[in-house]
């Protein structure tokens, strides 16, 4: 597919740069310009990845995470791209953390073998509607929803998703068809199988 | 290409990463198979609605709550340095009053006058340069703090700033000259030491003052900035 994300943005324009270095020097309204900026799209990426339930904590530590950090941004990318980076890696921490406090002990990729297709001879699904499917993208596991996310609605390559969560760019392939293949699975039941 | 080999590579023909020849198998295959055709078109409905999935804005408490936790820690680094601050100056002040304004009904140097050594002229003169040294360099460290924020203080406000500070100046010019031709005078060391006192004050009040601004805590800055009006006497 063609890439949509962030981590291609053009490099960081100058007023990028200006708006972090007011941040940094404690500038009036400028901290908070950068979260009105980029909140919205780091909180649907945090809702999306770890549920809503605590997605605001995780917005909140993101930005103070940010607030710290910001002496080392450098300009190589975006504004934009190096807080998706560091939103990113906080949301996977958090979800990592949060298996390990779960004592899971699967594997949050999913080693189900390939669901073979439904018999019927026409789609079971009608329109997707975008609510049924951030409710279905939250049934997911982990690994499945996190390349889903990633790949689908982030816009990120096979190769870029593999180096974030640390998998090969075949997982990422297999866990984003499994992904899809579920959410078929959710939104059907959700549309009570008709169609 | 079978039902299995066609599911296999059906995320990727949708995503259109596959080679010509594997596309061109599945495709062949999706147009004589009506359940792989049929999910192929679910999983694109759900990719393309993927696609739209956008940003969500933040209930308005995240901002207040994230907002509240920096002016915590930002107090917390204000505290530390002029905790530090102000222990040298205390220590600085201390000194000076024992060496500089020896009072002999002080129980402080009653108590002592038999134990030690009466503070000797070179003493006394060491600890004052040591003290206005410290002054100095508190209120150097101050003006640069003042100095960088000043664009967050109205205008009337630098302008009883700079007025002051011209009047302190003046004070402590008036007092070395004094002190110069007669550096044994009691009443120009305190002068001098009580300009220099005044002096912090001041640039502390006005950090405080740009604190508040920074803050919106309109109530703060304008009972510093009452303050800024008072700091010469």
């Amino acid at each position: 597919m063609s890439s949509s994300n962030p981590l291609n943005a053009p490099t960081a324009p100058h007023a990028d740069m200006a708006l972090a270095e007011r941040c940094r020097s404690g500038a009036p309204g400028a901290f908070e310009e950068l979260y009105r900026l980029h909140s919205p799209r780091l909180f649907g990426l945090a809702c999306r990845m770890v549920g809503r339930t605590d997605a605001e904590d995780l917005l909140q530590e993101i930005f103070l995470t940010a607030h710290r950090k910001l002496g080392l941004y450098k300009g190589d990318s975006s504004l934009g791209t190096w807080l998706f980076r560091l939103g990113t890696n906080l949301c996977l921490d958090f979800l990592r953390s949060r298996a390990n406090r779960s004592a899971q002990v699967t594997d949050s990729y999913d080693a189900e073998g390939s669901t073979m297709p439904v018999g019927g001879r026409g789609p079971i699904l009608g329109v997707v509607d975008r609510l049924d499917l951030e409710r279905a993208v939250a049934e997911l596991p982990d690994g499945c929803r996190e390349v889903f996310v990633l790949y689908d609605v982030e816009g990120f390559e096979h190769r870029e998703v593999g180096a974030m969560l640390g998998i090969s760019d075949g997982t990422s392939k297999s866990q984003l068809h499994k992904a899809r293949l579920r959410l078929r699975d959710y939104l059907s039941a959700s549309q009570g199988g008709s169609r | 290409m079978t039902c299995h080999d066609a599911l296999a590579h059906l995320s990727d023909y949708l995503d259109r990463t596959l080679d010509a020849g594997t596309r061109a198998a599945v495709d062949i295959h999706l147009q004589s198979c009506d359940s792989c055709k049929a999910l192929a078109t679910d999983l694109d409905r759900i990719r393309t609605t993927a696609h739209t999935l956008g940003p969500i804005t933040p209930p308005a408490h995240v901002w207040h709550n994230i907002n509240s936790q920096l002016r915590r820690e930002h107090r917390r680094a204000d505290m530390w340095q002029w905790m530090g601050l102000a222990a040298a100056l205390l220590l600085v002040t201390a000194g000076v009053y024992m060496v500089a304004q020896p009072d002999p009904a002080s129980p402080l140097v009653t108590a002592d006058s038999n134990a030690s050594a009466p503070p000797t002229v070179e003493t006394v003169e060491d600890t004052l340069r040591r003290a206005e040294a410290e002054y100095e360099r508190a209120i150097a460290m101050l003006e640069k703090v003042v100095q960088d924020g000043n664009q967050d203080v109205s205008p009337e406000t630098l302008a009883t700033l700079q007025r002051n500070v011209t009047t302190i100046d003046s004070a402590i010019a008036e007092s070395r000259a004094a002190l110069t031709d007669n550096p044994a005078s009691q009443p120009a060391r305190t002068s001098l030491f009580d300009a220099l006192r005044n002096k912090v004050n001041l640039l502390q009040s006005t950090v405080v003052l740009m604190n508040e601004m920074r803050q919106g805590d309109a109530g703060g800055a304008a009972e510093a900035a009452a303050g800024l009006g008072n700091k010469t006497s």
